[in-house]
């Protein structure tokens, strides 16, 4: 879908994928334009750390459901020995890598050098992305048991190219790839903003009709309670029944 | 005469390895059904084994090595998985008890992850779930980050060595062992409902999660059962996050 696009050089909701509304997650009603050449992979060792600490940033995107937020509105930063473990043990993990040029912007400089010749930077505009020379625009990991169920954690995309069908699609791989191993019950938490772009992407509210519950306890009022701090919220560790 | 020749192609290719016991790691059925996913990492008994080395791709390492640029960052597994190991497989005994024809009944916890599919099976049926295949059964409690279940071991005044041992419950997580965790197929026999065992199981998940600094703990509940939850610590839908649910559209 995204080769056609790209051939046909603007978006038509054409009526063969009916399923592909044009991505509104900024909610105007306009034609999202679509998205720059990307190289999507699903290979855990194109993961770079520090460049996903950063995306995390950029996203304003937290690991904690209910994070510390400052007055600016910034979530805390996330940990990378705690993400490192969390990636290692995602059944599927997602990076979306772009050109440079894309994201810092259309006007990039022509390099005019000895060796171009006649094609100018044409070469470079038609060499293909690759995870080595690409930036990390787009991430997103799921967790599964291989056999019946699984969940999707932290999707997102790079502010300034959201709204372009890369979160789409970066979900669609990670559905892809879970139908594929014969798992169809996959399931998503979401805020108020993240449910229009999984709605968007084909999920629904659960047909058994079940509840989403959270464990927020945070005090049991007796003396000799323990907690976690998660975030924002400090969770109540049950005691340690002896019989 | 004509000859009719058929010829009969298998439709859809599954190879199912003989259902057995869960020691049965079943490596070679899936290399045989994903062989070209080098990305695949199978996580075999993360209970008790040491969690399988990442592998790079072949033509990963090919194209690493053409291009002489090599920024390709593998993830280094995390350095200590012993922590997890010891403290997550627990066996106590969490009641005992005295019935009246004079045997003596035990109730023994366990997070080693010893369940029998079939006598999962055969629970569930008995609650009145759905049936869903034993491989997948099998594959999801293999891989489930913690396996809680509940055993109940009767000994029978007088005879020695006739222990019955039934599964009277069970519930498991699936977690990324850092930040989400998530509880699916809390179950209990309904004969032994009503005494605080399903709360004992679910206590003790949580407080294995937590101590693991593991805070997003979440699950999704029938409406039946939302008070026992919410008397456990659990909001509905809190500061208004709902779990979404994929559906096929063709």
């Amino acid at each position: 879908m995204a080769v056609a696009t790209a051939v046909h050089g603007c978006y038509f909701p054409s009526k063969i994928n009916s399923l592909s509304l044009p991505l509104k997650i900024t909610g105007q009603i306009k034609q999202s334009s679509p998205p720059p050449p990307i190289f999507i992979s699903t290979n855990p060792a194109h993961v770079n750390l520090h460049h996903l600490k950063d995306l995390y940033t950029l996203c304003n995107h937290s690991c904690h459901r209910f994070p510390n937020v400052d007055h600016t509105g910034k979530v805390e930063a996330v940990d990378v020995g705690k993400l490192r473990t969390a990636i290692f043990h995602s059944s599927i993990v997602v990076t979306v890598f772009t050109k440079p040029e894309f994201v810092t912007g259309h006007s990039s400089p022509v390099e005019v050098t000895n060796l171009m010749g006649i094609g100018g930077d044409w070469i470079k505009r038609v060499m293909p992305v690759t995870p080595d020379d690409g930036l990390l625009v787009g991430f997103g990991r799921a967790v599964s048991d291989f056999g019946l169920t699984a969940s999707i954690y932290d999707v997102m995309v790079f502010p300034a190219l959201q709204g372009r069908g890369i979160g789409r699609m970066i979900v669609q791989k990670i559905v892809r790839m879970l139908t594929n191993r014969d798992i169809y019950d996959i399931a998503a938490l979401c805020s108020g903003k993240e449910r229009l772009f999984f709605r968007a992407c084909g999920f629904g509210d659960d047909i058994l009709g079940s509840t989403t519950m959270m464990y927020t306890r945070n005090s049991s009022y007796s003396i000799d309670e323990k907690t976690i701090s998660v975030g924002r919220k400090q969770l109540l560790v049950p005691l340690q029944e002896t019989s | 005469m004509p000859n009719y020749c058929t010829v009969v192609l298998p439709t859809a290719l599954k190879l199912y390895p003989p259902i057995v016991s869960l020691d049965c790691r079943c490596q070679v059925f899936y290399s045989l059904q994903f062989p070209l996913n080098l990305n695949f990492r199978l996580r075999r008994g993360s209970r008790n084994q040491k969690v399988s080395q990442l592998k790079a791709g072949f033509w990963e390492s090919i194209r690493s090595g053409i291009l002489k640029n090599n920024t390709t960052q593998v993830i280094e597994p995390p350095t200590t998985t012993e922590e997890e190991e010891d403290p997550l497989s627990e066996e106590f005994v969490l009641v005992e008890r005295t019935l009246p024809d004079d045997t003596v009944e035990k109730i023994i916890f366990s997070s080693g992850g010893n369940v029998d599919v079939y006598d999962l099976q055969a629970l569930c049926d008995k609650v009145g779930w759905p049936r869903r295949p034993l491989t997948k059964l099998a594959a999801a409690l293999r891989n489930s980050y913690m396996v809680a279940t509940l055993h109940s071991v009767k000994k029978s005044a007088g005879e020695e060595g006739n222990d019955q041992k039934k599964l009277i419950g069970m519930a498991r997580a699936t977690s990324d062992h850092a930040f989400n965790a998530t509880i699916w197929d809390v179950i209990v026999d309904p004969s032994y409902q009503g005494q605080g065992l399903g709360r004992a199981l679910i206590e003790k998940l949580i407080r294995a999660l937590l101590q693991r600094d593991i805070g997003n703990i979440s699950l999704f509940a029938d409406s039946k059962v939302v008070e026992f939850y919410q008397n456990l610590g659990f909001e509905p839908d809190p500061e208004g996050i709902k779990g979404m649910f994929w559906y096929p559209k063709y």
